[in-house]
């Protein structure tokens, strides 16, 4: 069975970031309508990262000598739960600070690791993702892109898709296959990065249902990467990819993709009705959210509190993320619904916010590994499989 | 917390409070020997100052104990009779002997669990409250159900106290109660999926059944994070309490209940109908925590109103301000 999450607290010199974060907040996200806010780690703005980098608030996790702040999980999270909750748009450089970043300095060369981390700090470097195909989704060790040995580095032939920012981006963090074939699963899978710039890869951005172009297709053709493409170990891929899963999948991104949609809607209820004038159904409502947040906050503080200790509760990190989402999804369907009785009418930027967030809701549990799967790694976790 | 308090918990409980003893005491029968060895392990005065002759713990360091109270369904008023007596000590009141009721207030009397038994009824009214006899109080039994008893006395009964309103105290010994309660429910759920055999496999086999208990883990998860969180002391009220805390722990233990009773009962099939099986002792604890001392709608209403006249106007910082895993900073 899986141990209780004791309560952890995000220690004071972390906690001592946060004014300084909101200061800046408070200009730079002022003149963004909260319907733009409310694409969260999805809104993508390159300035905007640059002007996070310039303060040092990139990489903050990684070690001083490669350009970062030396900082632990709690400033990041810190950081990152104040970008979110404001509606920041963290898009461009978000995957390379998460996960990429950590990624090459866990696996990577000393050469990889100076060449690429001072970059991400920079906001120079932008990179994506690119586990899923057209045939893989949840079953994510049937990968068949294929990077072969070749010469003096690899040649790569398939395709990748749902590709966050692959249009945007410099380089791509790819699970592929290096040897074996599908049959042989996890063994034979690597990680490789990908020039996005090098001839033979074609990206087609894929428009979403509320009209943004977030993710791409890519479809790598006789790619020629150097040897020194590869990250890790050649056959490690399948465990590179899951130490990171704790990382991805416990944090505040997981509970505040809605807060905008929340604030904005508490915002109003607060202005239009006076104090004491709300409707016992919205104020009974509003508590609701309130208590969900502040207990899936506690749980995702506490899961980074195991991580800080160097544990990978990669369980724990799946029960945060499903819960997480499940709230985040409830506040569109509530807040539609509260919005729907007669009564003042609210104004436009909160119904366009909570139609973009309604249109995205089921988004946020496929994202990330779907909620069956993470419900199948619960299960597991408590020895039922 | 002491993990060695938690573990003599376990340990009386066990041999205390065992199904037979539980079952015996819902039947009417004497809570003395269990509540005498309640007494001697000192877990009523468990946060009475120690100046005035208890252990001076705080919430945070009972709630295990409470939790483990939960978890054996234990019909017995300790988390209340802890919290009642230090309101006593503090206040500079005698402190009777024996195990006391918190009632809610109700109609001129007071509604008290269907179950189980206590010695003094401490009923929250103008001015503080009144300590009053269990053993002179009338049973309206037109008003009574499976979710309380409501009870009246004369006209002068009782004592007079000056302690604060105890309705979030109450509600925090009941958030306590069920998150312990809840865990068991978990853990024998686990075990029958893994025993109970259909179409040549254990149940447990199944991806539906996987699906459903994993979601009832994640229940339980939060409702010990929302106990926690409601435990940190940093509030004025007995023990350190804190009402919003309390208001949030409350309402997602109460949440979470709901879930965990519905999946438990379908997990168990028809054998968690049984009057036999234990499962309905901890189910039948959820529904009654669950409102007692309010429930999700009181509680929700309360926190909402509380956010909207309050100085922070976005959640996430009304959540750090007042309901984060720990106290806030002097400074923040
Ligand atoms: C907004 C967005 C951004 C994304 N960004 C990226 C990215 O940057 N990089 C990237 O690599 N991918 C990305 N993805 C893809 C994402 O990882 C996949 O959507 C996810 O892994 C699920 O795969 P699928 O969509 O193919 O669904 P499928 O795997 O086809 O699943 C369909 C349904 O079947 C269920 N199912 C599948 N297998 C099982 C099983 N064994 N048991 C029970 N149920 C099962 C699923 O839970 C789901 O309900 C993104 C997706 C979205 C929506």
């Amino acid at each position: 069975m899986i141990g209780a999450l004791p309560l952890a607290a995000i220690p004071p010199e972390d906690e001592a970031l946060r004014p300084e974060i909101r200061a800046f907040l408070r200009d730079a996200v002022a003149d963004i309508p909260p319907e733009r806010r409310a694409r969260s780690w999805m809104g993508f703005n390159p300035e905007f990262s640059r002007k996070l980098a310039g303060r040092g608030w990139l990489g903050l996790t990684f070690p001083r000598e490669y350009g970062g702040a030396g900082r632990g999980a709690f400033a990041r999270y810190v950081l990152v739960e104040e970008l979110l909750a404001a509606g920041a748009p963290v898009s461009a450089h978000w995957i390379a600070d998460r996960q990429s970043g950590p990624l090459i300095q866990r696996f990577g060369t000393e050469a990889q690791r100076r060449f690429y981390l001072p970059r991400i700090c920079r906001a120079e470097a932008f990179f994506c993702i690119g586990m899923s195909e057209p045939n893989t989704g949840s079953d994510l060790a049937s990968v068949t892109t294929r990077a072969v040995r070749e010469g003096d580095g690899w040649r790569l032939n398939g395709a990748k898709i749902w590709t966050t920012n692959a249009q945007h981006s410099h380089y791509m963090i790819a699970l592929v296959r290096t040897g074996g074939t599908a049959a042989d699963r996890h063994k034979g899978l690597s990680q490789i990065i990908v020039d996005l710039h090098a001839p033979g890869v074609r990206i087609s951005p894929i428009r979403d249902l509320a009209g943004d172009a977030h993710f791409s297709e890519v479809v790598f053709e006789d790619v020629f990467l150097p040897l020194d493409a590869l990250i890790g170990e050649e056959g490690s891929g399948w465990a590179q990819v899951n130490a990171e899963l704790a990382f991805e999948r416990s944090g505040p991104e997981r509970v505040l993709s809605s807060a905008v949609l929340l604030d904005e809607w508490a915002r109003w209820l607060r202005e239009a009705s006076g104090v004491g004038n709300a409707s016992e159904a919205a104020e009974a409502l509003l508590g609701r959210l309130l208590a969900h947040l502040a207990v899936l906050r506690a749980m995702s503080v506490a899961v980074t509190g195991r991580l800080m200790e160097g544990e990978s509760p990669v369980v724990e990190a799946a029960l945060v993320k499903d819960l997480g989402t499940e709230f985040e999804q409830l506040i569109p369907v509530v807040v539609a619904d509260i919005l729907a009785r007669p009564g003042p009418v609210p104004p436009g930027p909160l119904m366009r916010t909570l139609a973009y967030t309604a249109a995205m809701a089921p988004s946020f549990s496929l994202r990330g590994g779907t909620r069956e799967i993470l419900r199948g790694m619960i299960a597991r976790g408590m020895g039922l499989r | 917390m002491d993990s060695l308090l938690v573990r003599s918990a376990e340990e009386l409980f066990s041999r205390h409070a065992d199904p037979t003893a539980v079952r015996a005491i819902r039947a009417g029968g004497s809570p003395e020997v269990l509540w005498g060895e309640l007494e001697r392990a000192g877990f009523p005065d468990a946060l009475v100052p120690e100046d005035a002759g208890g252990a001076g713990l705080r919430a945070a360091e009972v709630l295990p104990v409470l939790m483990a109270a939960g978890r054996f369904a234990v019909p017995l008023p300790l988390g209340e009779t802890m919290l009642a007596r230090a309101a006593l000590a503090a206040a500079g009141e005698e402190v009777p002997p024996g195990a006391i009721l918190l009632g809610e207030p109700l109609g001129g009397g007071a509604r008290v669990p269907a179950i189980g038994a206590a010695d003094w009824v401490l009923l929250p009214g103008d001015n503080g409250a009144l300590l009053l006899p269990m053993a002179k109080a009338a049973e309206d039994e037109g008003a009574g159900s499976p979710f309380g008893r409501v009870l009246r006395w004369p006209g002068g009964a009782g004592r007079r106290l000056a302690v604060p309103d105890l309705f979030p105290a109450g509600a925090w010994a009941e958030v306590a109660a069920m998150a312990g309660a809840m865990e068991r429910i978990l853990e024998s759920t686990v075990r029958h999926a893994g025993e109970r055999q259909q179409f040549g496999r254990p149940v447990a086999a199944f991806q539906a059944v996987q699906q459903q208990i994993s979601v009832m883990t994640e229940d339980v998860f939060a409702a010990r994070m929302a106990a926690q969180l409601a435990s940190v002391p940093d509030g004025d009220g007995v023990a350190g309490l804190n009402p919003l805390r309390v208001a949030a722990a409350k309402l997602r233990t109460g949440e979470a209940a709901v879930r965990v009773s519905a999946i438990a009962h379908a997990v168990h099939g028809a054998m968690g109908i049984t009057e036999e099986l234990d499962l309905h002792l901890l189910t039948e604890r959820l529904r009654t925590g669950r409102v007692r001392f309010g429930g999700e709608a009181h509680w929700g209403g309360w926190l909402g109103r509380r956010f909207l006249a309050g100085d922070e106007t976005e959640t996430l910082a009304f959540v750090r301000a007042h309901l984060g895993p720990s106290a806030p900073e002097a400074t923040a």
